[in-house]
């Protein structure tokens, strides 16, 4: 006999899941609330480098939906558990609106270098005070790994290539602390009594969000939003635990099929 | 038929680079680490390297130099050195600007520069305008996000996208320290745009291999002296040369504990390994 699957948490992507720009996904601020009337806890996760959690939710409250501070789990937040957990003083290779994320943290002779995506930042100056720290043992934390990233006036390189550079330099590996890596998804889970097997990600990203999340054993659920593009569904392995049009049908399911009612 | 040796009969050590040194012919010597270190004023010769110059020249032997300068002209370099006491000619240096710039001329290349402003006057020759290439050497500061991005920009626009490093070392030694290398970029825009850059300079096989036929002579009667242990040394080694490392410039102890490269010596300095060489090769 089939028992409904205890769903103690579901991860929500923001940009391309709840809102594309500066457009909410249609019916997704209702089917969020629905979601949260159906007594499973929530949280939301994002790879930004840039903003910190104010500027995120600022956004998010103007396109009306109902999201608490506490609720959000960003690459930055992920970064700073771990320079907490490991009792690191970083040198912050990170933009000035992302620094906020990070206040509070013992700064001064730092012994750890983590690095974001921040033009201002990675000149050569910054870039060699972090490899001669590096070479003096400091671990490398990499907010994540990207390539390059699509601006308004074209292609600009990621923090990738200079944590790739740096890498080479010192002899040494980042710890990469984005999706899709398992820590990021675990570390979101930390402050819920909850194992991964009792957990969801609704997300438009194949590989950095649904194919990460399973990996770790958790469900994903990919939409057709945002940078989804036909067939990604195939593009991991194992494929998604369901594939369907945007937010409001991922949340349908969850409640129909994965919790228990009353 | 095959004969099979047991293992045993075939350990014996191998020759140290002291034993070979009786066959040698031509030394070819890396610059800053070996002869100088950066400093004030251009640089500051290390104890003992100008006389070791001096006396090699006296020597039978054959002498050139090899290094992956890029931070100006191999004219404005030589004066530099000389300025230091050291006797040394323009002909005699070997480095990846001039190399570069035959490579671009006879496959028809224009290259976008992202290289330090001292050396840009070695590429006043070569064709600049719409680049259909990206040609990288030791820019410190100018290895701003901005320049690596316009870089970067150039090679993800082309069809196929081809990228000259000039060295691939990882850093060098400034005179408060460690400063960044051009390898460290080059590892940068390589994975930014999923390439891999055709390296000119050390250690290239073709760099070393040039050098070689400048002096005439066989690699194995070739001894390369560096404080660069994969780049010098690791790269000399490869084509068949004899290499041994200095203690000096860049040079850290875990070197002698390294994965891959085993030096044929490591020694105090120039001036040591010279007296070792000119004793033991009987002069």
């Amino acid at each position: 006999m089939a028992t409904k699957k205890t769903l103690k948490v579901v991860l929500i992507d923001l940009s391309g899941t709840l809102h594309v720009e500066d457009s909410a996904v249609p019916g997704a601020q209702e089917a969020l609330n629905r979601l949260r009337q159906a007594s499973v806890a929530v949280k939301f996760v994002t790879n930004t480098t840039k903003e910190c959690k104010r500027n995120l939710l600022a956004r998010l409250l103007s396109l009306n939906f109902d999201i608490k501070e506490h609720e959000i789990f960003t690459s930055l937040t992920a970064a700073r558990s771990l320079v907490e957990q490991r009792q690191l003083r970083p040198l912050l290779l990170v933009e000035d609106s992302a620094l906020e994320d990070f206040s509070g943290l013992e700064v001064s002779e730092p012994n750890a270098v983590v690095i974001g995506l921040s033009p201002d930042h990675l000149n050569y100056h910054r870039m060699n005070t972090a490899f001669r720290l590096l070479l003096d043992g400091a671990p490398l934390i990499a907010i994540h790994k990207a390539r390059y990233y699509m601006r308004t006036d074209g292609l600009a390189l990621g923090p990738g290539p200079f944590v790739t550079g740096l890498e080479y330099a010192a002899g040494c590996q980042a710890s990469v602390v984005g999706k899709p890596q398992k820590t990021f998804f675990l570390e979101a889970l930390r402050d819920i009594d909850c194992s991964p097997e009792e957990a969801l990600m609704i997300g438009d990203d194949a590989k950095a969000d649904i194919g990460g999340a399973q990996n770790t054993g958790m469900l994903g659920i990919l939409v057709r939003t945002g940078k989804y593009r036909l067939g990604d569904e195939g593009q991991i392995n194992p494929s998604p635990y369901l594939t369907c049009d945007s937010f409001p049908q991922a949340v349908d399911h969850i409640i129909q099929h994965l919790l228990i009612h009353n | 038929m095959r004969m099979r040796f047991p293992c045993a009969t075939l350990a014996m050590a191998a020759p140290s680079w002291e034993d070979s040194v009786k066959s040698l012919k031509g030394v070819i010597l890396d610059m800053c680490g070996v002869l100088y270190d950066a400093g004030e004023d251009g640089g500051i010769p290390i104890p003992g390297s100008v006389e070791a110059v001096k006396r090699l020249r006296a020597s039978h032997l054959k002498l050139r130099f090899c290094t992956n300068e890029t931070q100006s002209t191999r004219e404005k370099f030589v004066a530099k050195l000389t300025k230091m006491g050291f006797d040394i000619s323009v002909s005699e240096v070997f480095s990846p600007a001039p190399a570069a710039v035959a490579i671009l001329k006879e496959r028809g290349l224009r290259p976008h520069l992202l290289v330090h402003d001292d050396v840009v006057p070695e590429f006043d020759s070569v064709e600049k305008t719409n680049p259909n290439c990206v040609v990288i050497g030791d820019a410190a500061e100018k290895f701003s996000y901005q320049n690596l991005n316009a870089a970067f920009r150039v090679l993800i626009g082309l069809e196929k996208p081809v990228l000259f490093s000039l060295g691939r070392g990882k850093y060098y030694k400034e005179d408060d320290g460690l400063n960044l290398d051009v390898g460290v970029y080059m590892k940068a825009l390589e994975y930014a745009c999923e390439i891999e850059a055709e390296v000119i300079g050390k250690p290239a096989p073709m760099f070393f291999q040039k050098v070689l036929d400048d002096m005439g002579i066989p690699s194995h009667e070739a001894l390369m002296i560096g404080d660069d242990l994969v780049n010098d040394v690791g790269g000399a080694k490869e084509c068949g040369m004899m290499g041994v490392q200095v203690r000096t410039g860049k040079y850290r102890p875990s070197d002698e504990k390294h994965p891959t490269v085993t030096a044929d010596g490591y020694v105090a300095n120039l001036a040591v390994a010279v007296d070792t060489i000119l004793k033991l090769g009987g002069q």
